[in-house]
Order: structure tokens, then sequence, then C-alpha cells
């Protein structure tokens, strides 16, 4: 599979009160076109990734929403929902629309707007991701929900609290210098076994932020790209999903490994890569926790072994594998339906060589992003290529 | 999550009394909500199977940030509970420290207020306490559908969460 990546844009990650879900969207989408050099006109169908308009914002009907505002009428426009794996999942619809062959051009928008509601409000609706009127009835939130993973994960690898908090030390060393980044500070591994307690044992800063925020793609067909040398020659070369069980009680950690190594060596094979051909990386980390179980899906350590590298270093920019260079979700924030979307954005920032400085993996031409979501409920893996 | 008190009708049951979810196929116990498809084996006939009661607590966490209609119980313990019959449920775990749970603790159901709902209504759901007495048991086939065992040393239904 070969996709042309033509223009790519976002907005600043951060708390937005004077901008809507609308303004939000507008603001991504002509970035991506203005990037492309494309108007809304070239645009021959939208992927709207949203996951909670109707809960956050009290709207619904996304995707039609934006095709209005952003101009893209009369194209078909469409929401796209997978929980917290929504962006990747507008992604894959947008390259097997090109890869059919049925469009020449299309956009992929994914946004979110949280801020409006209280954390509390903002909490119970991220919990519909998951069953909560069976399982969360306990009392069960997304962050209690992993931190269930986390404390199965440290039983059953013998890894301390300590150990995995290097992993939120990588992570803000990297936000600190990404300017699009909503929490920008370095912390020590002192400093994040002090932060406040959200659900034991993940503390502050292994939890992301709620943000506000929405990024975009204009995909194309390979030729498109291809006649314009002078643009970055940027490719999404393999799209793989897959399904998991929507419930914390019965997600061994089998079950997160399968999530991600089942797409994952799909999308190898789809690409004719391997693990170790990887420059760059962006693993959905919304709990800090989840990173090492990406690293491990992934391939890039042996079960048990993916909280090591963000210690030993070879998960940093210049390891073995750069592993969330963009800081992450825990320093980006996680816009529900924009995250998927925004991590392709920064892996081909990556492989174009126009990452922030501080952030950018040296001569970076292949990169992977990894994006899940519900308790254990999506897996989606997109690979990226540059040419030339 | 917000249910309202007709759709609690048809949630409530399992939370009023503790039953696991069968499969056909494989024998397997799943927790109550797999009632189409079992997880394990992908046989599509379960039945209900009444449990006992009584079980281990096998993970645990401890929430400080709730969802709306908890908050003011935080911080709060919710377990994974292996069941005496083999079966891992959720649920939250009372009467114990944050900061002194512990993983393989002996804890047996009873029932409590779990929360208000947005209709004022109030909802009532097993929860777990400290088991008095330690040894596993199994529910005896016989066994009527009443179902939640009440720690004789505790103050029974006591509707504080």
């Amino acid at each position: 599979m070969k996709v042309g990546v033509l223009g790519i844009g976002k907005t600043p990650h951060k708390i937005q009160h004077e901008k809507s879900l609308k303004d939000l969207a507008v603001e991504a989408g002509r970035k991506a076109m203005n990037d492309a050099g494309v108007s809304p006109q070239d645009i021959q169908m939208l992927y709207v990734g949203n996951v909670g308009s109707v809960g956050f914002n009290y709207e619904n009907s996304t995707g039609l929403m934006v095709a209005h505002h952003l101009g893209v009428v009369p194209a078909g426009a469409v929401r796209v929902e997978a929980a917290c794996g929504t962006g990747a999942w507008a992604l894959h619809l947008g390259c097997v629309a090109i890869a059919s062959g049925l469009y020449d051009t299309v956009m992929v928008l994914g946004c979110e707007k949280m801020n409006d509601l209280a954390t509390v409000e903002g909490t119970s609706i991220i919990a519909q991701a998951a069953d909560s009127k069976e399982e969360y009835f306990s009392g069960l939130t997304f962050p209690s929900g992993t931190a269930l993973t986390a404390r199965k994960y440290m039983q059953t690898y013998g890894v301390t609290e300590e150990d995995l908090a290097h992993t939120s030390v990588k992570n803000h060393y990297y936000g600190a210098r990404n300017p699009s980044a909503h929490l920008r500070f370095e912390c020590t591994v002192e400093e994040v076994m002090k932060s406040a307690k959200v659900a034991d044992p993940l503390k502050l800063y292994e939890v992301c932020p709620m943000t506000d925020a929405a990024s975009a793609l204009v995909l194309c067909r390979p030729e498109i790209l291809e006649s314009q040398p002078n643009r970055p020659q940027v490719f999404v070369t393999a799209t793989s999903m897959a399904s998991g069980t929507w419930y914390q009680a019965t997600d061994t950690l089998d079950d997160g490994y399968n999530l991600f190594a089942g797409p994952a060596a799909r999308a190898y094979e789809m690409a004719g890569v391997t693990a170790s051909d990887i420059d760059v990386a962006e693993i959905y980390n919304s709990f800090a926790i989840q990173e090492p179980l990406g690293i491990e899906g992934l391939g890039f350590a042996k079960r048990g072994d993916g909280w090591k590298g963000a210690k030993d270093g070879s998960t940093w920019l210049d390891g073995k594998v750069a592993v969330n260079p963009s800081g992450g979700l825990l320093c980006k924030g996680h816009p529900l339906g924009a995250t998927g979307a925004t991590q392709a954005v920064d892996v081909i920032e990556q492989l174009r060589g126009v990452a922030p400085e501080g952030t950018q993996r040296k001569d970076a031409a292949i990169g992977i992003s990894a994006c899940r979501g519900g308790p254990g409920s999506v897996g989606a893996i997109h690979i990226y290529q540059r040419e030339g | 999550m917000t249910v309202s008190a007709i759709e609690f009708s048809r949630l409530g049951p399992p939370k009023l009394h503790l039953f696991a979810m069968k499969c056909e196929t494989c024998q397997a116990l799943s927790p109550w909500w797999e009632r189409s498809h079992c997880y394990k084996c992908g046989g599509d006939t379960l039945t209900e199977s009444e449990l006992a009661g009584t079980g281990e607590i096998t993970n645990y966490t401890v929430v400080y940030y709730p969802p709306r209609e908890y908050v003011g119980q935080e911080p709060y313990v919710v377990g994974h509970i292996m069941m005496d019959e083999g079966v891992t449920l959720p649920a939250p775990v009372m009467g114990v420290d944050p900061d002194a749970v512990e993983v393989g603790t002996r804890v047996a159901a009873t029932l409590r207020r779990m929360k208000l709902g947005h209709e004022g209504d109030i909802y009532y759901s097993y929860k777990f306490v400290v088991d008095d007495d330690p040894a596993p048991r199994k529910k005896a086939p016989a066994a009527t559908r009443s179902a939640v065992r009440k720690p004789a040393a505790r103050k029974a239904a006591t509707p504080t969460p």
C-alpha cells in the first residue's frame, strides 16, 4: 500500500477556552490544505474523527459540521468513532479510500474540545468508552482501570513504580521542547513519584491532561505527490487495525500485547520493513504504563522489558528507536478524537525533518504510529516512509 | 455513568445478587455481562451460575478522581476479586485503608448503597469487605437465588457507601 501525504496541520494542544470545536477543526483543516496546496473543493471525501462532542459540547453530526465550515461541501463527509483510537481510524479510512482507487484526494481530520466541562464531567464522558453501566458501575474510571493494568504489569514482571516513572521523565523532557504540547516542563523520577495520586499506582505525571485540539492530513494518490518533487515525499505504507476486549476484568496482559502485536506484524509485512528498521515511533500513552506495553507490542523490546528503554536511553532521541519525541500524550494531552491524527502528523514532521528543535530524530526515514482505545478495545498501526 | 430508573430495572439484578455466566461449550465462568458470547472460546450459549460471594483480592486500585456520581466517596478502593468459583469481578472494597490494601486478602460480598442516581434514586450493589472467615467455599448446587452472603461480624446492608 502507498498513500501520499500531501499536507499536514495541527492546532496547538492546550486548553483553549476562546475556541469552539468547529474553530479548532477549521484551523487544523485549513493548515493542512495550505500545506498541501489544495482548496476545499479539491477534497473529495472528509473523515472526521471525534469521540465525544455529544457529551463535551452538546453537539452531534461533527463530520457534517466540519464539512460545512471547512467548505468541502458537496463532498461526502462522515464522523468516525472508535474510542481513543478514533483519529487513527479516520486515517485508516482515508488510506483505504485512496488505496481503493475511488478517490484522488481526501482529508482526515481529528478534533476534540474537552475543556468546556469540568474534569469530573469529562471523566464520566470518557468512561463511556468502556462499559460504564456494567463494569465501571464498580466505580472504575479510565485512569483507575489502567491503574489495574499497571499493577498487573508490576506484579508479573517484578517492576517498581520508580522503574515506570522513567517513562514520564523521558516524555516530559521532549514535551518541554515541543511548542505545541499542552504540558511543557521537565521532571525527575522523584518529582513523578511525589506527584499527586490519581489512581494508585498511577500518579499525576503519569496521566495525560484533557486537551482541546485538532489535527488534519490531506492524503492523495502517490502519483500526485510524486509529480510534485519539491514537496516532501512522505507516504503512508501500512495501515492495520484490530479490536480487543471491551472490559478491564477480561483484559489480561496478553490481550494488551496482542492488541498491538497482531496489527503491527501485519503492518510490517505490508510495508516490507521490520521493527529494527523503525527510526521514530509515536506510541499511545495517555497513561505512562501504556508506553512500555506499546514498545513490547511493536517488537522493540521483549515482554516485560518495555520500560527499560526510558531508563537506559534506548528509546530516547538518539537511542535504538526514538519513542515519543513529541512528548507523547502525557505532554501533548489527549484530545480523544484528534490524538490518532496528531500522532500521524508528528511522525510525518519527523520524516520531513521539521520536528521542533531538540526533538528531531536525525535522518528519520521510517516511522510508525500506534494508537489504542477502550479498556483494550482498539489497536491501530500506521507506518510512514520517506523517499529521496 | 447515567442510568435511568427504567434502565436500571434491566441492569440492576446482576448488582443485587452475585452470579457469573457459565459457557456451555468450555464451562469457563465469565463476569455477568458476558451474556451473549464467551470471550474465552467463542461459545454462544451461556447460563447464569450463582456465586457464594467470597474470594480474594488479586489486583486493586485506589480512585482519587471519581466519576460524577461517586464524588464524595473518594479515595475508594476498587479491586479485582477472584471469586472462589474462578471468575474475576471488579468491585469496591470497603473498610480497608487505601494505603494498606494487600493482594491476597480474603473478602466477602455485602449489599451496600452504591451511589445516587441523577433522578435522586439510590442504587444498591454488592461491594466487598474483608472476610472474617477466611476458608474458601463454593456455592452449594441447591442454593437459593438470594445469593449475597452477609459477613456475620458486620452490620448488614447498612446504606452507607
